[in-house]
């Protein structure tokens, strides 16, 4: 009975999460970009993808080579699920190493 | 292509044969239908990529030779989509007393095959096989070419593994410094040769400071089969921007297994001044970890590759990092327990590589 439970409340939690994150998803894809982005220059995208690059990859490995950017794009992928890292990490971190 | 595929792998289902086999032909072909989509220079390529290792051991009085070789097929889809897998073959090459070669089984092991969307910022959704997202040592440490000691932790069986099931998952800012990350899954039982799977649900909770370079979290899980017994881990990383320290640990607690800890810290020899070459390459590792055994009985716990009694081992080693992915790494440890008080040594070398399937 306590794991019939357990099992509703991780779908019922999944399922609210999932429908909560999607709505809010819906707002924000109308909204604007970024916000850091268009306010920095090229010198301080780069300072500032270097240290999310230092501060997310670095937790679990050395740093890794300059990849071509189309394998980048699917790195980025693949980290955002596997690492958990966020959505603006990761873009700054993606331009940074495209640079 | 793809009705290729289902037509071509309907007859292996047919003959019955393994599970395994039919994977292996998907992850084949699947990335030569992909080729077809990748012809825009900002999307995204599929990639093969991986790590191989060749290691040469010794626990106590047994030495062994082990290869490993773990490929990873990464295929994006459309713009929100990911398939990705991963397999694992790993010798574990034996030589006979006094006279022969090395030679022993491989393993053949299917660690995840995936279907991931991403939502958006904040959910992506998993189904498929995936790696249960227990504590961070199985989901990010351990391939051979980023862990900084070969011989995975104690407590490693606990809670981790693979699923076969769904799973929710993401990370996104919490506040300007505080990432939030999170993972909900429920797995299924399977028996199916090379996709055991167990019958659970669980979570973990993790909040990464990304100023202070720290994170914590907490993981748990519910069997949902035979034994029905709980567990229950933590995990704590830290980077200090001072030093070149790369600090993790974990603990773990099962209520049939045992519970134990392992802390480990890497340092980078970069600071030191003389042998600077050779130095700004080398890392220091040292772990300690301390095991208490559970309830279940001595061959039930070694089945799941947990020590049969209390056990407490250190490790000192160091790796050199010839360039990016490519890495000579060696370990000395003594393991104490009830049973007898052993060395344990590891020396070899690990290669990550990267691929392109497509026109880049």
């Amino acid at each position: 009975m306590a794991s019939k439970s357990l099992i509703c409340g991780l779908l019922t939690m999944c399922l609210l999460a999932g429908v909560a994150a999607a709505a809010r998803a819906g707002k924000h894809s109308e909204a604007a970009p970024a916000p850091l982005e268009p306010t920095l220059s090229n010198d301080d995208l780069r300072l500032e993808g270097e240290k999310r690059f230092r501060a997310n990859c670095g937790r679990c490995h050395q740093s890794p080579h300059k990849f071509p950017p189309r394998m980048m794009l699917t790195i980025e992928r693949h980290m955002r699920v596997r690492a958990l890292i966020t959505e603006e990490d990761m873009r700054m971190i993606v331009r940074y190493l495209n640079q | 292509m793809l009705s290729w595929i289902i037509a071509s792998s309907g007859p292996l289902v047919r003959h019955r044969k393994s599970s395994a086999s039919v994977l292996a032909a998907l992850l084949l072909a699947f990335p030569s239908f992909l080729l077809g989509q990748t012809d825009s220079s900002d999307r995204p390529v599929p990639i093969l990529t991986g790590s191989a290792g060749l290691f040469a051991s010794g626990n106590g009085g047994d030495r062994e030779l082990v290869p490993v070789v773990m490929p990873v097929i990464l295929a994006p889809l459309g713009e929100r989509w990911l398939v990705e897998a991963r397999g694992e073959f790993k010798g574990e090459f034996e030589k006979p007393a006094g006279r022969g070669s090395f030679g022993g089984p491989v393993e053949k092991e299917l660690d995840y095959a995936e279907l991931d969307f991403i939502a958006n910022a904040k959910a992506t959704f998993t189904v498929g096989r995936f790696l249960t997202p227990f504590g961070i040592y199985n989901e990010r440490l351990y391939p051979v070419w980023i862990r900084s000691l070969q011989p995975v932790p104690t407590i490693f069986p606990i809670g981790s593994g693979s699923s076969n099931g769904v799973m929710l998952r993401g990370g996104f800012p919490a506040s300007p410094n505080a990432n939030l990350n999170y993972a909900v899954y429920f797995s299924t039982n399977s028996t199916i040769n090379k996709l055991e799977s167990d019958r659970l649900a669980g979570g973990r909770l993790g909040v990464f400071f990304p100023s202070q370079r720290v994170e914590i979290g907490a993981s748990f899980q519910q069997l949902l089969q035979e034994g029905r017994y709980r567990s229950a881990g933590f995990h704590f990383a830290w980077q200090p921007t001072a030093a070149p320290l790369n600090l993790r640990s974990e603990f773990a607690w099962s209520g049939e297994q045992g519970r134990g800890y392992w802390i480990e810290g890497a340092y980078g020899l970069s600071q030191i001044s003389h042998w600077q070459k050779v130095m700004r390459h080398t890392e220091a590792v040292a772990r300690v970890q301390q095991f208490f055994a559970g309830g279940i009985a001595p061959g039930t716990a070694a089945d799941y590759g947990l020590p049969i009694v209390n056990a407490q081992v250190f490790d000192l080693g160091g790796n050199y990092y010839f360039r990016d992915g490519l890495k000579a790494t060696a370990s000395y440890g003594r393991e104490f327990s009830s049973v007898g008080n052993f060395n344990r040594w590891t020396i070899g070398t690990a290669y990550r590589f990267a691929f392109p399937l497509g026109r880049l």
